[in-house]
């Protein structure tokens, strides 16, 4: 028997959060965070001779995003605890200065899968992140393990 | 034709994978001398793939793809070969709880064979389990040598095999792109398709291969620093 749950759930919004306009400060300040040595990131003028003709965030920018509710106020509970299982970043278009982020969550998915410790339960919490546009920016899958 | 194959991997469709299949195939051009593979077979898991297309892959690198699936089931992992829509219609393979006797079977009768994969780990391994179930029947061969078992589990392996006369077969498990090929199968006839996998597996002839570098422990220096 495949595992039980109400899956009216998938796919539900449970937090929309816009966000204040992408700092320029905010993006070099994360580049430099990381390391970052592409001048794409943290060169503005050699960025403006780049492929994104200014400067753009790092891909990994848009998982510092938090919104408003974490996890839906019915999260399933499969087990007594639960932790971070990762992150999934799909990227489709740049972060640039001043852009206007919004990020819309819903569960995707839930899933068990057994391992050499037991049975362990998979929800993926899916936030999916457009600009000011109403272009796609990124998809980021957040994985909460149970057990 | 294929007679080296990984019989055990997963890409990007299995959750806990991010490997394209294409890099696996990159990465085994560059890795020739090491792993001198002719295919690879992904066993995605809880699931059977079936709408990723890898013929052009196949020209492209000249190498073998198959595809078959990992299922899980109280006497632990398998891996199932030659799937089918029957097979497909007949089990739920995002159900954790399958039954292993019945899987064996009636992969079987539509055509397919179905391998517990690394016995030797608990929890999810055959030998665990065999230590407070019955035998299942039916069991053809067992994966020996898995690339990403922990010391001591392909190990138990052999007891096993020596046990129930299974077949020993290998393969990576890999779920990153440098692990593909670490471990896999040697048969002795040349494989070309599923079919010819299936029937081969059931019927012996194939044995595991280890290509994982060992490098010689560092000797001290001679003034002892």
């Amino acid at each position: 028997m495949a595992l039980e749950f109400d899956r009216s759930i998938l796919g539900q919004v449970f937090d929309e959060t816009d966000f204040p306009p992408v700092d320029k400060e905010d993006i070099l300040k994360f580049a430099d965070a990381l390391g970052e040595t592409n001048p794409l990131y943290t060169d503005e003028a050699a960025a403006a001779n780049g492929p994104h003709g200014g400067l753009v965030a790092p891909p990994t920018y848009v998982t510092r995003l938090r919104p408003k509710k974490m996890t839906p106020e019915h999260m399933p509970r499969f087990g007594k605890v639960g932790f971070d299982g990762g992150r999934d970043v799909e990227i489709f278009a740049p972060v640039r200065p001043g852009d206007a982020l919004k990020m819309v969550s819903t569960i995707h998915d839930i899933y068990e899968k057994t391992g050499r410790s037991g049975s362990m339960y998979f929800i993926v919490l899916r936030n999916e992140i457009t600009n000011q546009d109403g272009e796609q920016v990124a998809v980021v899958d957040h994985r909460i393990m149970q057990r | 034709m294929a007679r080296v194959i990984d019989l055990h991997l997963h890409s990007e469709v299995s959750d806990d994978s991010r490997a394209p299949v294409e890099a696996y195939l990159k990465w085994l051009a560059r890795k020739r001398d090491e792993r001198p593979l002719d295919g690879i077979v992904l066993t995605e898991h809880r699931q059977f793939d079936t709408h990723s297309d890898y013929r052009a892959l196949e020209d492209k690198y000249g190498m073998l793809i198959l595809k078959a699936a990992e299922v899980e089931t109280e006497y632990g992992h398998v891996l199932v070969y030659g799937v089918n829509d029957a097979m497909l219609q007949r089990f739920d393979f995002s159900n954790v709880r399958l039954r292993a006797q019945e899987l064996i079977d009636e992969v079987a009768r539509l055509g397919g064979v179905a391998m517990p994969c690394h016995p030797g780990r608990p929890t999810i391994g055959l030998i665990e389990h065999y230590e407070n179930r019955p035998p299942l029947r039916g069991v053809v061969g067992v994966e020996a040598l898995n690339g990403g078992s922990k010391k001591g589990e392909n190990e138990r392996v052999a007891e096993l095999i020596n046990s129930y006369g299974y077949h020993a077969f290998g393969g990576s498990d890999a779920h990153l792109v440098s692990f593909v090929g670490i471990c896999a199968t040697e048969f002795e006839k040349d494989i070309t398709n599923t079919e010819e996998l299936v029937e081969a597996l059931r019927a012996g002839g194939y044995r595991p291969v280890d290509f994982r570098v060992r490098r010689a422990p560092a000797q001290p220096a001679a003034n002892g620093a």
